[in-house]
């Protein structure tokens, strides 16, 4: 291989890694990777707002609005990290 | 029983009780299998860079193609800031994927298939994505939980949602790995008993699921190692590049 091919392969490795670097773009997985990550963001969310009520309401005797409001709340979380995590995809 | 689906989970102790304070410590099945995990681990690596040679033997090519499959999931998702972490986000996807792996063999322990292993897996990176990121950027961190652009009427509810949000992650990527294991292990041993319930006559369409799926779990088995570590990378860049 003469020198200026060699230069020629390596400035195009180089504007490879710039643009990879630029963009920080999420690579895209396959899509059952996906899925598996989706429904368990949703249920996730759900279980920890939930949890949150339930001891804030052991905490202050206010059984059962808070759990009620957090589990809300926590349905909430989970479809926004669907939808923020979607997005991702996207992009 | 041996056709119990559940009974190849079964937590049972090898050798002595060992016992510090109140807490039980021997060593277990779980264990046995994590150290063979480790140990195999160690192995490949260690020959497969002792030798650099310029045409690699098979060892080495296993060695080289996954540290650069690492590599480049790193760089994809985190960028170069997270280089330094790559250290740790190559054991843990190795110990993971080796531990699914071995899980695979007939008779052997699903370690991953436990929500307590995966669970403190996930709990450590949390923790310490956390610990990074307040390294990083201080109380600026906190401004995670702060989206810009959204009214001050709505704020509170969000920043609740946001945390709620960043507190289910733990959560999400333990439950993940051991819901996948453990279904998918259950699921196998329920079809192997079906082939011995029917027989010789009806057992041949059970056989044949039990092999599809067979397939099907060594794909789930290191598609999840990949997503618990693409997942950890995406934490850490959340950590290192502060967006909002």
């Amino acid at each position: 291989m003469s020198n200026d091919q060699f230069k020629i392969r390596l400035k195009i490795a180089k504007d490879k890694i710039k643009s990879k670097n630029n963009s920080n773009k999420i690579e895209k997985k396959s899509s059952l990777g996906a899925a598996f990550k989706m429904s368990t963001e949703l249920v996730s969310a759900v279980a920890v707002g939930t949890i949150i009520g339930f001891i804030l309401d052991n905490w202050f005797g206010t059984k059962p609005w808070l759990i009620l409001i957090f589990f809300f709340v926590g349905v909430i979380a989970g479809i926004m990290n669907v939808i923020k995590s979607a997005k991702k995809m996207q992009k | 029983m041996a056709a119990n689906p559940m009974h190849q989970f079964n937590v049972y102790r090898i050798g002595p009780e060992i016992k510090l304070g109140e807490i039980d410590i021997s060593f277990t099945n779980a264990s046995l299998f994590m150290v063979i995990s480790s140990i195999a681990i160690l192995i490949i690596f260690n020959v497969g860079s002792k030798k650099n040679s310029l045409i690699p033997d098979k060892i080495q090519l296993l060695a080289e193609l996954s540290y650069s499959f690492i590599s480049k999931m790193i760089s994809d998702t985190a960028g170069s800031k997270a280089k330094p972490y790559f250290s740790f986000i190559f054991s843990l996807f190795m110990f993971v994927l080796f531990c699914n792996m071995f899980g695979m063999i007939p008779y052997s322990f699903t370690v991953t298939s436990h929500i307590i292993v995966t669970f403190v897996l996930a709990a450590f990176i949390f923790l310490g994505v956390t610990v990074i990121g307040f390294i990083k950027h201080g109380l600026g961190y906190l401004k995670l939980f702060v989206p810009s652009g959204v009214p001050m009427v709505l704020l509170p509810l969000i920043v609740v949602i946001e945390i709620i949000s960043y507190l289910s992650r733990p959560i999400s990527l333990s439950v993940r790995l051991f819901a996948n294991m453990m279904a998918g292990h259950t699921m196998m041993k329920v079809f192997g008993g079906f082939v011995v319930s029917l027989g010789i006559i009806g057992g041949w369409l059970p056989l044949s699921f039990s092999v599809a799926l067979t397939g099907l779990e060594i794909l789930v088995a290191f598609l999840q190692a990949y997503v618990f570590a693409i997942l950890t990378c995406i934490y850490l860049n959340d950590a290192l590049n502060l967006h909002h």
